[in-house]
């Protein structure tokens, strides 16, 4: 993996920050989700994938449902 | 038992001529009573120290501190001194005025609201709250007044015009620059009757609508200034003023801020430079904002009016010049000094009967009328009424009443000179004619004096005064080939 | 079609056209007309304008001097009296208003005297060498002289004059000669009116009246900001470009579009047998109406600077010495390199940046070449540092990713919030046009950390400032929302017409929450919530609020949010979809707006289509004839990641320069250094280039057909005014790269490019070079043969259908100030430079800002022992630099402000990588740092310096023989 993976995170972080206006977490992951996939190039979300595959429990709650539902990531859906 | 004494230590000219140390010096006196009052306009009599008996007040001058020491050594004065001039009410040259605007000046005490409603003040502002706004305006307009700063505009169309204009706030604008050289009666209502003056605007106020005015105020009458002032203060003391806010504003030195718009621009905090009209100050003025811009007189006479009623004003005066003129005599004159008189006297009544011909002693020349962009009139004129139509139709003007006196010695082609030096001077340097003209204008009158290529000088100096007469922006380029025309016209060899 | 286009000379018809006021009379729409007679000539002219107007739209021009059109009649000259049945006297017909009915003679033998009389008073004061006058046949003192038929001056010239007075000079581009001054005030007024400056004035009265410059100084000491205004509008000599008296007078002239800023002013290039000689803005620029500011006006000498690149270069490594080569095989080399890079490290390995300078057409090939020669999305462009979040947030909220209105909108506003934006520094006409509304009565909010010109100066001032501690943007922003709503001032009847009711319920009760309030928020934003609300009863008690914002707002890491919370803002309080309202991005560049266009993003097409929509993927394919990548590929700070990763290595770079403009330099150098294959392509070898290996050759906007996009979405056409330097036309550079790697790509004018733009993107389908011809400028969308554009957006319905409320939560930067880095720094820009300075700093401009300062407020200062113009060590979490201080109350205690457009000042050494959460715009504006006295350079700089003689050394050889 060669993206900075802390890197990854701190983005993805802060864009679940700031899509978290409501206490929803199902919600909130969706939106999460929807904007990493629309915006992120597969190589950061693979990236992304494998940070959550390793070690899930770093991650907010709502980010780690959102890696959930990323597209064109090997094992999409299946965490 | 105290003895009234009125001494005139509240006029600029009577301090000038010694009129404080005349009133320490009475007030030193026992028995003795200083009332500090105004002039009576009569300068070649100041300082005139009135004493009030039962008759009357009687009036001993010119005095000076020492004579007046001695006339009041063991009390004040009587009638049967020799040195009285009588009563002064019955003066020849006070008798036979008509002094409807100037009625208080010299009589009260300046800041006195009790003296100021004791003679008449404020009565004119009692009726005109009763009246309605297009009402105060029929009876300016039918007591025929029309602006005393030289335009001679009907002054209840211009009210009217801004009573019928849109816009919040309204403006009343005293033009209180009295620039002209000669002249005095602005001066005179301001430092003497100055509550004449508030009663005038608040009555303006009430005619068009408007709840705020300024008193632009040449900066060289420093007594005016600190007068009007305080004479605000107390009518706000007094309640006058709880619906209209005044203030008096400097200005700086600049004849031209006497024309309207200059007089707003400078009033804006800006360069005191003409504006094109139309528009009209009435309908677009202070800060673009209708406004009435009217002379001290003006303002002043408006109480009379309202109090007395329009056919008392109307009743004096000849043809469409109703009203009185306040006459401003000076120069070379024996008696020179304020003669309020009805329009339509001669010019030659008022210069010689009241005036008294010459100082000198010499005949008279010439008189120059209107201020120094007036004609000069020759003595073949002056049997002509002085009313605004009878002037104009021998090429002269009423103006703002100034009346200058020139004796035979006096060199014309020097005073065509002068006009224009005083435009070149006194140019507020917008318009191409008055700002390059006035200047050359100078250049050429000299040429013709030096007799340098005279006749085509002539013709030149004829075509710069017809082009700035008719090219300039305002009346100051407009009009400062007039006394220039009228020296050719009828001093043709002097210039 | 024509290389040169060439235009006559300007039309002056003495008084301004009258502007109909929509909102006055119920709607644009042709003025009323009166019917007068002029010299016999019957015409019907628009209601309101001038005699003299009249007369001229009905062929008889009047002699004039004071008067132009440009500014309001004065009435001073007198030359253009007339008669006029009814009236006494002369009146001026620059300041008589027609009537119905009105009889008027412009010519009898009286006005003929009087005129003459007039000319010859002005030239008995007037120099006599008309024939080596700089003016010569340009001088309307000479035009009147010979109108009116003077033949003598009757005064001769020994009388008083001014033909002694000294020339100014010290003005960097113009000239000031009292000695031909004829006081028509003109300079003044065009100060006063079309500048707002004031800086002019007239000194003394009557003869000795003469203009002078602030208290009679030296014009480069005064607060003159060389706009050029009062050069236009001198009619003689005495104002005159030193261009003009250097070359003579133009005899040529191309009408084009201005490359500084995103206001897009339209310039009339004038030159003398294929020389520019000087540029001077369009009377008919749509967006500038005739103004320019110091930039575009004078400062276009860069373009032929001796630093002018004209030859590719290429070199192995950036430590070897480049090598001058021919076209052809500096492409091929290009090419080679690049698809060996694709070849080892996959398709994905490379990318390219567009430039936001470069023309549409040009922007346009460029991600064409990535996407369909390289075969990715990895194509990015500098809005990524600016603007993006503008993009995200409008789109989100409102389905377009531009601003809603036009600049003439400002002038129907009746209460104006700017927030981040320091438009008279950053966009001085369009700055000049909101002081013209502000004069008027038009109230005004400013939101910036820092006191701005707008909050106080000449004849304006803010009504509030809110003065906010950089990062609480949003914070602000909603405790504004939450006063409305608390209140009750929405518009409740706008709202329900327009906007998603659902999204507009759940922002409601998200806004109304008490953390939202003033009261909450003034501790961290320090804006007292007293003026909170009273601001927001004042934008939203308005008939009509406008926003206008800058970089301010989106360099922030809640730029994305904080433009959702002003649209937010806007629909609440119905100030959207009529003129003098809006929400209006203050875009930077020349072409920004049209670079984004343009689908210079990874993520999405031309007109801002994501890319998984299939049916436009599937319209690009069949025109482009190739297969596209449906994923997002990389931003330009993720290219920079991944080449310090080591997976991306080649960079296809036209006109932006990272190496100084982006934030953390170090990272910056560092992804540059990691890539093999750095191909720069641009006008002078920048800091960028220091990291490149082919070198091509641009060409400037002078030597450019093609297009411009400005802020207010308006298309202009720029032109060429000289042929390129370097032999080729940008396009056709990037359409030979591409054949070279394999795709064909041949245009043979940047109209086809348009075309097929127009082809591919239905808000630009009915714009041709035809079309623009014709109008002059278009504003977009345009979206068929018949349309002429769209001035205002979102009127009936927003773009997306209903308006969409957006929560905005505040979310405080990880930049926060801490016992470390105790202190705020943030960064802007000045007047006389542009962006970089890659431009100005190449031109005499540089003499007005030598150097990048710092401003530091005096009880900072003064703890530190840092005085005013010494050196000041700053340092972040990110580097280290020195600059010099200035103490100063235009910032608040706690907070530091710099601009960064001298490359050795390392401003952006300092900035870190935050950035915004939607779209990685670098939060430049906030970054926490320390300040303390030094005595010498910092380490970077010191290395700065030896690089760049390095770089310096390594391009000497080539250059010599180019």
């Amino acid at each position: 993996m060669t993206v900075d993976a802390a890197k990854l995170v701190r983005m993805a972080e802060q864009i679940t920050a700031n899509m978290a206006y409501t206490d929803d977490v199902e919600l909130v992951a969706a939106r999460v989700a929807d904007h990493l996939n629309r915006f992120w190039d597969p190589r950061m979300r693979q990236a992304m994938a494998e940070v959550a595959n390793g070690d899930a429990d770093q991650l907010s709650p709502a980010l780690k449902a959102a890696v959930r539902q990323l597209h064109g990531v090997a094992g999409e859906g299946a965490l | 038992m105290s003895v009234e004494v009125f001494v005139p230590a509240a006029d600029f000219t009577a301090r000038a001529l010694g009129a404080d140390a005349v009133a320490a010096a009475v007030a030193a006196a026992p028995g003795v009573e200083v009332r500090r009052t105004g002039s009576r306009g009569l300068y070649w009599l100041e300082p005139l120290v009135e004493v009030a008996t039962d008759a009357g007040r009687i009036g001993f001058g010119p005095l000076d501190s020492a004579a007046a020491r001695a006339l009041f050594a063991n009390g004040p004065p009587n009638v049967d001194h020799p040195d009285c001039l009588g009563l002064v009410d019955e003066l020849p040259w006070l008798e036979k005025q008509s002094r409807v605007t100037m009625a208080r000046v010299g009589v009260i005490e300046p800041l006195s609201i009790a003296q100021y409603k004791a003679n008449g003040g404020f009565a004119g502002l009692a009726r005109a709250r009763a009246l309605t706004a297009p009402a105060i305006v029929e009876t300016v307009t039918d007591a025929g007044l029309r602006g005393r700063g030289g335009a001679a505009f009907p002054t209840g169309i211009k009210w009217r015009t801004v009573l019928e204009s849109e816009g919040e706030p309204k403006y009343i604008v005293c033009n209180a620059d009295e620039g002209d050289s000669g002249t005095f009666a602005d001066r005179m209502i301001m430092e003497s009757d100055p509550f004449s003056l508030i009663e005038g605007m608040l009555i303006a106020g009430l005619a068009v609508g408007a709840d705020r005015g300024y008193i632009y105020c040449r900066a060289e009458y420093p007594l005016a200034v600190d007068t009007l002032a305080e004479a605000i203060r107390l009518a706000k003391g007094a309640g006058y003023l709880d619906d209209f806010h005044l203030e008096v504003r400097k200005g700086a030195g600049a004849y031209i801020c006497g024309e309207e718009t200059s007089l707003l621009e400078s009033l804006e905090g800006k360069r005191g430079v003409i504006r094109y009209r139309p528009p009209l100050p009435a309908v677009k003025g202070l800060f673009g904002q209708p406004t009435v811009v009217n002379n001290v007189i003006s303002l002043a006479s408006v109480p009379a009016i309202l109090a007395r009623g329009a056919d008392h004003y109307r009743s004096f005066g000849v043809g469409r010049s109703r009203g009185t003129l306040t006459v401003q005599l000076a120069g070379n004159v024996r008696r020179g000094g304020l003669f309020e008189v009805p329009f339509g006297k001669p010019l030659r009544w008022v210069v010689e009967h009241l005036g008294g011909g010459t100082a000198s002693g010499l005949p008279i020349k010439t008189v120059q009328a209107g201020g120094p962009l007036g004609a000069y009139i020759p003595p073949q004129h002056f049997d002509t009424p002085l009313d605004y139509e009878s002037f104009q139709a021998i090429g002269g003007m009423i103006g703002h009443g100034g009346l200058v006196v020139f004796d035979e010695t006096t060199d014309m082609g020097a005073m065509a000179r002068y006009a224009f030096e005083f435009c070149a001077e006194e140019s507020c340097g917008k318009c191409t004619p008055c700002r390059i003209g006035a200047v050359r204008g100078v250049e050429v009158v000299d040429r013709i004096r030096r007799g340098e290529a005279a006749a085509d000088n002539r013709v030149l100096l004829k075509d710069l005064c017809h082009t700035m007469i008719d090219g300039s922006l305002c009346g100051l380029g407009g009009m400062a080939p007039l006394p220039v025309l009228s020296v050719m016209t009828h001093f043709a060899d002097e210039l | 079609m024509n290389l040169y286009y060439r235009v006559g000379a300007e039309r002056d018809l003495g008084t301004p056209a009258v502007i109909a006021n929509s909102a006055a009379k119920g709607g644009a729409g042709a003025a009323p007309t009166v019917n007068v007679e002029i010299d016999g000539r019957s015409v019907a002219v628009p209601e309101g304008i001038s005699v003299m107007r009249a007369a001229a739209l009905a062929g008889a021009n009047i002699p004039k001097l004071c008067a132009t059109e440009d500014l309001a009649a004065f009435g001073s000259c007198r030359l253009c009296l007339v008669t006029i049945e009814g009236r006494k006297g002369y009146p001026a017909s620059c300041t008589t208003l027609v009537e119905e009915g009105m009889v008027v003679h412009t010519q009898t033998p009286r006005l003929a005297e009087l005129r003459r009389n007039v000319m010859e008073l002005y030239i008995s004061d007037h120099p006599l060498d008309c024939l080596t006058c700089a003016a010569n046949g340009d001088c309307e003192l000479q035009d009147m002289a010979g109108a009116v038929g003077l033949r003598t001056v009757r005064y001769g010239y020994d009388g008083a004059h001014h033909l002694d007075k000294p020339k100014d000079e010290s003005a960097l581009y113009f000239s000031f000669d009292p000695a031909k001054c004829i006081v028509c005030s003109r300079c003044v007024r065009a100060c006063e009116e079309q500048q707002g400056t004031y800086a002019l004035t007239i000194n003394g009265r009557g003869f000795d009246s003469e203009v002078v410059a602030s208290q009679n100084d030296a014009f480069i000491d005064s607060e003159c900001v060389s706009c050029g205004a009062c050069v236009k509008a001198c009619p003689t000599a005495t104002l005159i470009e030193k261009s003009v008296i250097e070359h003579g007078q133009p005899e040529s002239a191309v009408i084009t579009t201005c490359a500084y800023c995103g206001v897009g002013c339209s310039f009339r290039a004038e030159t003398q047998g294929g020389q520019l000689v000087r540029m001077v803005p369009n009377r008919d620029g749509h967006a500038n109406h005739g103004h320019a500011c110091v930039k575009g006006r004078f400062a276009f000498g860069y373009a032929t600077h001796q630093d002018r690149i004209t030859t590719p270069l290429v070199r192995d490594s950036i430590d070897d010495e480049w090598q001058a080569v021919g076209w052809d095989e500096a492409i091929r080399t290009a090419a080679e390199r690049l698809q060996a890079i694709q070849a080892r490290y996959g398709r994905k390995s490379i990318g390219g940046v567009t430039s936001s300078r470069c023309t549409n057409e040009e922007v346009y090939v460029v991600q064409k070449f990535v996407r369909a020669a390289a075969g990715n999305n990895n194509v990015d462009t500098c809005a990524r540092v600016c603007h993006s979040p503008t993009g995200y947030g409008l789109k989100t909220t409102l389905g377009e990713s531009a601003g809603t209105q036009n600049f003439d909108s400002v002038l129907e506003a009746d209460v104006i919030m700017v927030i981040g934006a320091n438009p008279t520094e950053a966009h001085p006409v369009f700055a000049s046009a909101m002081k013209r509304r502000l004069h008027q009565g038009a109230g005004l909010i400013v939101v910036d950390p820092r006191a701005i010109d707008l909050v106080q100066s000449p004849h304006v001032r803010a009504d509030y400032h809110l003065q906010l501690k950089p990062g609480a943007n949003v914070a602000v922003i909603n405790a504004l929302a939450h006063a409305v709503i608390d209140e009750g001032l929405e518009d409740e009847a706008y709202i329900r017409a327009r906007c998603d009711l659902e999204a507009y319920r759940i922002w409601r009760a998200f806004i109304s929450e008490a953390r939202n309030s003033p009261e909450a928020t003034e501790a961290l934003s320090g804006v007292p919530a007293a003026q909170v609300r009273a601001a927001a009863r004042l934008y939203a008690g308005a008939g009509n609020g406008a926003i206008y914002y800058g970089l301010g707002v989106t360099e922030h890491s809640q730029g994305s949010t904080m433009v959702m919370g002003i649209a937010n803002l806007a629909m609440a309080t119905g100030n959207l979809g009529r003129p003098g309202v809006g929400v209006n991005p203050l875009r930077g560049q020349n072409n920004v707006q049209g670079a984004c266009d343009m689908g210079s993003f990874p993520h999405e097409l031309t007109g801002y289509r994501h890319l998984s929509d299939e049916a436009t993927r599937r319209l690009f394919e069949a025109e482009w004839q190739v297969a596209l990548d449906p994923e997002p590929g990389y931003r330009i700070p993720n290219m920079f990641d991944a080449a310090i990763g080591g997976e991306f290595k080649g960079l296809y770079v036209q006109g932006e320069d990272f190496a100084q403009s982006d934030p953390d330099t170090q990272h910056v150098y560092a992804a540059l250094s990691a890539m093999e294959c750095v191909i720069v392509q641009d006008l002078f070898l920048n800091e960028t280039a220091k990291f490149a290996h082919v070198f091509l050759p641009g060409c400037s906007f002078l030597e450019k057909d093609g297009t411009f996009t400005n802020a207010e979405r308006r298309i202009s056409p720029v032109r060429k005014v000289i042929a390129p330097l370097s032999g080729m036309d940008e396009w056709d550079i990037t359409c030979r790269l591409a054949t070279a790697m394999g795709y064909e790509m041949r245009y043979s004018h940047p109209s086809e490019i348009m075309d097929e733009i127009a082809r591919l993107t239905p808000t630009f389908r009915g714009v041709s070079y035809a079309k623009l011809a014709e109008l002059g400028s278009i504003q977009w969308p345009c979206r068929d043969e018949a349309s002429a554009g769209t001035p205002l957006m979102h009127v009936d319905e927003f773009v997306r259908g209903k308006g969409y409320f957006a929560p905005t939560p505040y979310v405080p930067t990880d930049e926060r100030a801490n016992a470390r880095y105790p202190l705020l720094l943030t960064t802007g820009r000045v007047l006389s430079q542009y962006n970089v300075g890659a431009q100005t700093r190449r031109t005499g401009a540089v003499a007005y800002h030598r150097e990048d300062i710092l401003e530091i407020h005096p009880t900072d200062a003064q703890v530190r022992g840092i005085v005013d113009g010494s050196w000041v060590g700053l340092k972040s979490r990110a580097g280290e630099t020195v600059l010099r201080a200035k103490v100063t109350e235009r910032v608040q205690p706690g907070v530091l402000y710099t601009t960064f457009h001298h490359p050795e000042s390392g401003a952006n050494v300092i900035t870190t990588d935050n950035s915004d959460w939607a779209t990685n715009c670098p939060e430049y504006k906030v970054t926490a740092v320390q300040a303390y006295p030094v005595s010498r350079p910092s380490e970077w700089q010191e290395m700065f310096h030896r690089f760049t003689a390095a770089q310096q050394q390594l391009s000497e050889q080539a250059l010599s023989e180019a």
